[in-house]
């Protein structure tokens, strides 16, 4: 009928994001590439150095030590918080709690907290002399320092757990509540009980939804910064050194070190892995999503 | 009769049955367990004992609070006298970046939802040149670490003349590209082709359709995206501060680090951990409130946005 | 009003003549023009909080121009800021902090404005010789000092009484016998802390009259080993050797304030400035701490070494110069120092302040009366000279916590290994910078 009418709307509709996304987005990453090419001297100025950032990158044991790091981190933290981000969405919709509304809030919350007082939170709890850690192993007498350079990672993996199960299992929630109830009653006259209702209609409910968690909170992990970085200030000994995490690096490489160039480089190293990884699993896992 | 008969095991039925008895208890009104409250409540309490210890601490003053313990209160109560001194430190710029942080969410929360609904709206019923492109691009922008655009944007911002004012956190927060991805799912199942090509039918224009039809049916998703973008923007504290270098339109996430600096570097900064907290807990309870007010709309938001295999 | 100006104008030439003919220092602002006409903002970057002290009196003396203070962040982030405008060419303050350790870094390439061009040289008589040479670069100057932080030691009274130690440790060799005592306290009671910090070290090499870097343009050398660096390296090893020093505690932590709050922390070898907050660090210990020199080398020595301290210079890009210089040298030198001192209670290095018998009878119950500027001001007038930072210390700090953090968590290896590592890291850094660095 109309439809180059209707093509034009659709470009006028994207528009606006576009041309913003553009000025925010496209035009500061294009320069930031360009950025990489350089090197930065405090004596000396900028010169042209071409790909030597990358190279020099893919030599340097500190980003790997970092890259490992939040890699590692990452195949750890992310399926804990969302088995238990599942676990609890299933255990909210069996019904079979009492308190399900003030549960449901109580686990979200912590999402709505900013990092900078989170942390300040989990830094004076977790404190080994004055916390609640500290109260606990004067009372069973053991020594246990969350905040070594062994166990800092762990506490780290802590809050950021606390931060973001809530979050997810709200999705994993309202996928379930998508369920239509008559599925359930069909299966349960089969004779099916809860257990195999949940293994044959819950679970595969679930699917969709974890793709798209699995992909999102792994792209969140790896960009792991705050936390760290605040820590810093409120912990000795913790091992948190200026190369902990890519991110960190990349800051420090940028702020305190004024290699804009190199640090320019790691950034997009970073986010090509990532994004890297999300197309992977996001393949792995359902196709039908970005088809429509 | 014999369609009926082989689609009878999982078809949902017409004239549905009442379900036998106990068979079925477990579906309708199931028993309450109380191993699985209890267990689920230790999740809770990891949740809470944070929040838990913010409002404690809230009340005690700076001295109390360097000695003593955690969970404890101190020998004073002094919340009212903490928030009071949050109000008034360094002549009230607490008020300022409170206000700051409210156009900042109110504008950004706002613009970058309404964005993201014409934008995600277009993806799901439209079809236009460079599609998949933009869609591409768009989700994988959200891979890309802040650390990568942040001084590049810096730098172009400077060029603009509007870094140090509020612009310089504005604009960023006007794209909201996970707000994007949501509304087009969201687009995709709950605004019926059907309707809109009756409309069109009726020769209403594609703007005015989008506004009267299908807006409203994208409302439990805008509440979603709405609510979400105004946490983050709330919470937002990495561009703040490399953006802005002026207190008086420092974000309340950037003013308490900085009063949380002032005690922790080296130097005669003041010791102010009691305002720390209190402004802390401050700074969360709009958030709260925002959350148990909407619960219905995000709620339901999230169950229609869902993806389904 | 155009009479006025010329006749203003006049006045200035006037006094600038007079001025140049006789010697005698003065305190005005000789050779800078100050415009007085059209209305002037300047914007003055400090996390110090005395500075905002001296701003109406100066805008009393000049109502054409206001002065804002903001706090652009503490310290590091302060810098980063600045290096940001500059790169930037848009928002550079007019003044701007810097703990003097940073100075080498935006005054070598030419980042701050040379001072001697509004006659700042002719000021050097009127600060300690430590403060002066910490904000001239190949005798020119950079910044003027804003406060001052000679290292002292702040002892807890009562602490100390309980083990056994009837006065303050005069000398090293007593500060290690004392150390042991307090140790034998058992629980977690300590002479001192550290945790890698890069400060507490520095300022023992420095008394010590260890001169680790050479900074001499763009040319940088970096040697631990001379002989005053050794022996306070050397010292320190040993109380780390024998568990004499805490090193789970780093200072500004909320362990650290609970430490010297109970008491399990008994000293602090630090910058005298903890006297604004270690009333509030250290509530239930008011009436116990006291300040005393630092120990020396030998008994009856008298060298000094600084730990902190801030100036505050004037960027090159800046475009009030004139402006930022007259009420630069009014709060760190003029009508407004007096201000700040009495006001804000800042500890400056300059003399007339040191030397003000008010000031030297200063007293708070929290230091039991003990007259502590005396021993602060004594302890900045020692302070040794010839120190010099290198250029990046900002990259150095932070590459030292990297390098020194694993040592004090895991005692292996050795505070010498550590220096050494940091010299090389340095080097490499320093080199891949475009400075000379051996």
């Amino acid at each position: 009928m109309n439809f180059s009418k209707r093509r034009r709307a659709g470009l006028a509709f994207v528009a606006p994001f576009s041309v913003l996304f553009l000025l925010v987005f496209i035009i500061p990453i294009g320069y930031s590439a360009y950025l990489s090419l350089f090197q930065n001297r405090l004596i000396g100025g900028n010169s042209f150095v071409g790909f030597d950032n990358y190279a020099k990158l893919f030599r340097d044991p500190q980003f790997w030590d970092g890259a490992i790091r939040v890699v590692s981190f990452t195949a750890v933290q992310v399926p804990i918080m969302l088995l238990s981000a599942m676990a609890l969405a299933l255990a909210i919709d069996s019904l079979r709690l009492y308190g399900t509304r003030f549960i449901r809030i109580a686990v979200f919350l912590p999402y709505a907290i900013p990092a900078i007082v989170a942390t300040l939170m989990w830094g004076f709890l977790l404190g080994i002399r004055y916390g609640l850690i500290g109260s606990l192993n004067n009372a069973l007498g053991t020594s246990f320092n969350p905040f070594t350079p062994e166990t800092t990672m762990i506490s780290i993996g802590v809050m950021v757990t606390w931060a973001f199960t809530g979050y997810n299992m709200l999705i994993f929630y309202a996928a379930l509540r998508a369920v239509p109830r008559e599925l359930y009653e069909a299966a349960a006259i089969d004779g099916a009980n809860e257990w195999r209702i949940v293994r044959s209609i819950k679970l595969p409910a679930l699917r969709g939804s974890l793709v798209v968690t699995i992909i999102f909170s792994i792209i969140g992990t790896l960009q792991l910064f705050n936390e760290p970085k605040i820590l810093t200030s409120l912990v000795s000994n913790s091992g948190i050194t200026s190369y902990y995490t890519p991110n960190i690096y990349a800051y420090n490489l940028a702020f305190t070190g004024s290699q804009q160039g190199y640090a320019a480089a790691l950034a997009l190293v970073m986010a090509v892995f990532t994004i890297a990884i999300a197309y992977i699993v996001q393949i792995k896992g359902m196709k039908n999503v970005f088809d429509k | 009769m014999s369609s009926t008969s082989s689609r009878a095991r999982v078809a949902p039925l017409r004239t549905p049955r009442r379900p036998e008895g106990k068979k079925l208890h477990f579906l309708s009104s199931p028993k309450k367990s109380p191993v699985l409250t209890l267990v689920t409540g230790l999740f809770v309490v990891y949740c809470l004992l944070p929040l838990i210890w913010l409002v404690i601490n809230s009340t005690k003053t700076q001295a109390d609070f360097v000695s003593t313990f955690g969970l404890a209160f101190g020998d004073h109560f002094a919340l009212w006298d903490n928030i009071v001194e949050v109000f008034t430190f360094q002549g009230g710029i607490f008020s300022r970046w409170l206000l700051n942080t409210v156009i900042y969410v109110v504008l950004g929360a706002g613009i970058s939802t309404f964005l993201a609904a014409l934008g995600g709206y277009a993806l799901a019923k439209h079809d236009f040149v460079g599609k998949r492109v933009f869609l591409l691009t768009v989700l994988g922008s959200i891979s890309v670490p802040g650390i990568a655009l942040a001084i590049p944007q810096f730098l172009l911002f400077a060029q603009l003349g509007i870094t140090n004012t509020p612009w310089a956190v504005l604009i960023p927060s006007f794209i909201n590209p996970f707000g994007l991805f949501l509304m087009w799912v969201f687009s995709a199942q709950a605004v019926p082709d059907g309707l809109l090509e009756a409309a069109r039918i009726d020769g209403a224009g594609e703007f005015r359709i989008f506004f009267t039809i299908a807006f409203p049916l994208l409302a439990p998703a805008t509440v979603t995206v709405l609510l979400f973008s105004f946490v983050s923007i709330w919470n937002n504290y990495f561009l703040p501060l490399i953006m802005l270098k002026d207190p008086n339109w420092y974000p309340l996430t950037i003013g308490i680090n900085q009063w949380n600096m002032l005690g922790s570097t080296a130097g005669n900064g003041a010791l102010i951990q009691n305002l720390v907290i209190t402004s802390s807990l401050l700074t969360i309870v709009p958030l709260v409130i925002a959350f148990l007010s909407l619960q219905r709309y995000w709620q339901s938001g999230l169950a229609l946005g869902a993806i389904k295999d | 009003m155009r009479k006025k100006r010329i006749g203003a104008a006049a006045a200035i030439l006037a006094s600038v003549v007079i001025l140049s003919a006789c010697s005698a220092p003065d305190s005005s602002n000789e050779g800078v023009v100050v415009p007085t006409d059209s209305p002037l903002t300047l914007t003055v970057w400090s996390w110090d909080g005395t500075v905002k002290d001296a701003v109406p009196g100066f805008e009393k003396k000049y109502p054409n121009i206001t002065v804002k203070v903001v706090n652009a962040g503490s310290s590091i982030d302060e810098y980063h800021a600045l290096d940001n405008a500059i790169q930037a060419g848009s928002g550079v303050p007019d003044i701007a902090m810097f703990e003097y350790f940073s100075l080498p870094y935006f005054a070598i390439p030419g980042k701050l404005a040379d001072l001697s061009k509004f006659g700042a040289d002719k000021l050097s008589k009127d600060y300690v010789k430590g403060a002066w040479g910490n904000v001239t670069l190949e005798k020119k100057p950079y910044a003027l000092p804003s406060d001052y932080g000679p290292a002292v030691m702040f002892y807890n009274q009562a602490v100390f009484q309980q083990a056994g130690i009837a006065s303050p440790p005069a000398t090293w060799d007593e500060f290690y016998d004392a150390a042991k005592k307090i140790r034998a306290l058992g629980g977690d009671h300590y002479i001192t802390n550290d945790s890698a910090d890069i400060f507490l070290l520095m300022s023992m090499i420095w008394q010590g009259g260890g001169r680790p870097f050479s900074v001499d343009g763009t040319n940088v050398t970096i040697d631990f080993k001379d002989k005053g660096s050794k022996a306070a390296v050397d010292f320190w090893q040993k109380l780390i050797d024998e568990d004499l020093v805490n090193t789970k505690v780093s200072n500004w932590t909320d362990d650290w304030n609970r430490g010297l709050n109970e008491g399990t922390i008994a000293t602090q070898l630090i910058g005298g400035w903890l006297t604004s907050t270690l009333p509030e660090r250290a509530p239930d210990a008011a009436g116990d701490f006291r300040v005393a020199p630092l120990p020396q080398r030998q008994t009856g020595g008298e060298i000094g070494s600084e730990n902190g301290g801030s100036a505050m210079a004037i960027p090159e890009a800046s475009k009030n110069k004139a402006a930022a210089y007259a009420f630069l040298k009014y709060f760190t030198h003029d009508a407004g120092l007096k201000i700040r001192v009495e006001k804000g209670g800042a500890f400056v290095p300059n003399l007339s302040v040191l030397e003000d018998p008010e000031f030297l009878s200063a007293q708070s119950d929290y230091f039991g009366d003990q007259k502590y500027n005396e021993v602060l001001a004594t302890a900045a007038e020692k302070v040794g000279t010839g120190w010099q930072y290198p250029p990046f210390f900002e990259w150095a700090r932070t590459a030292y916590a990297d390098v020194a953090a694993p040592f004090y968590d895991s005692r292996q290896g050795s505070l010498a290994g550590v220096l050494q590592t940091w010299k090389e890291k340095s080097v490499a850094y320093g080199n891949e910078q475009g400075f000379t660095v051996k």
